[in-house]
């Protein structure tokens, strides 16, 4: 359990939240002229690091907005967060 | 479709602790995001709507809640004096918002029932079931949250010293007003 400071609402409590896995992966453009491997590679494999990872997350029992979160998975230590769009911070 | 029914059969009347259902209110959910959306409002209905998060502001008939960036609630603050699904309100916002496409109006007066509640003991019984931090909040007038209550959303809508009005979608209305009532036995 942590808190998360949702950039609208401000900081709440985990559990209204839900992750939405890994943020910043790109949808092909021409999803038709790929191979299988190339697309299951998009749809299917993640990353899953132990460390610094950039993850999407949605406030469900608040706002409900989408937004991003740089979160240390080994001990949950949440280093930034930022709105849909902007540009990710370097952490 | 709609229902003149009451939610709630009951009522709790404890020394600190007052829990009631308000009906008939009317309650509205409009979105929109451009300027001339929340300009249109405040013509149309002469109140501001609340631009800071978790925040309110109110006119002599109705209460704005803010919800998200583009969402609000607007609720009328006396009951209607009579059983209606057709409100003034709607009507004109319909006719000034919605054709103008400048957002959305929904009337969401039978999705929500209004738990009003009183007494110096409410935010004990909020501790029992809610991960929102109530410290700030009970000391702001028209603070506004939506949070968990026993794993249901609400929206907790801060009235002043000691009251507050909470929504709760109809569905779960009873539900959680039987656990508000088993916990407030045991407080």
């Amino acid at each position: 359990m942590f808190i998360i400071s949702c950039p609208f609402c401000g900081e709440r409590e985990q559990s209204e939240f839900k992750a939405g896995g890994e943020a910043h992966i790109i949808r092909p453009k021409q999803p038709t002229e790929l191979s299988d491997d190339e697309w299951a590679e998009y749809l299917f494999m993640r990353k899953n690091i132990k460390g610094v990872q950039f993850e999407r997350w949605n406030h469900t029992h608040g706002c409900r907005k989408w937004f991003n979160v740089v979160r240390d998975t080994s001990n949950d230590e949440i280093k930034a967060v930022y709105k849909m769009g902007e540009k990710p911070p370097t952490v | 479709m709609l229902n003149y029914n009451q939610a709630l059969p009951e009522q709790t009347l404890l020394q600190d602790l007052q829990m009631k259902e308000i009906k008939p209110i009317m309650k509205l959910v409009i979105r929109g995001r451009k300027r001339e959306f929340i300009s249109a409002i405040g013509k149309s209905l002469n109140i501001i709507l609340p631009t800071e998060a978790n925040t309110s502001t109110q006119s002599d008939k109705l209460t704005a809640l803010w919800l998200s960036p583009d969402e609000w609630m607007i609720f009328s603050n006396e009951p209607n004096a009579q059983e209606t699904n057709t409100y003034e309100t709607e009507n004109l916002l319909n006719k000034n918002i919605s054709k103008l496409n400048l957002g959305a109006i929904v009337d969401v007066t039978d999705q929500f029932v209004m738990i009003n509640l009183k007494g110096n003991k409410i935010y004990e019984l909020f501790q029992t079931g809610s991960p929102f931090n109530f410290n700030k909040f009970q000391d702001k007038k028209g603070a506004v949250t939506q949070t968990i209550l026993a794993k249901i959303d609400v929206i907790v809508h801060n009235q002043g010293k000691n009251a507050l009005n909470l929504f709760v979608r109809r569905s779960f209305s009873q539900h959680l007003f039987s656990w508000m009532n088993d916990a407030a036995s045991r407080l």
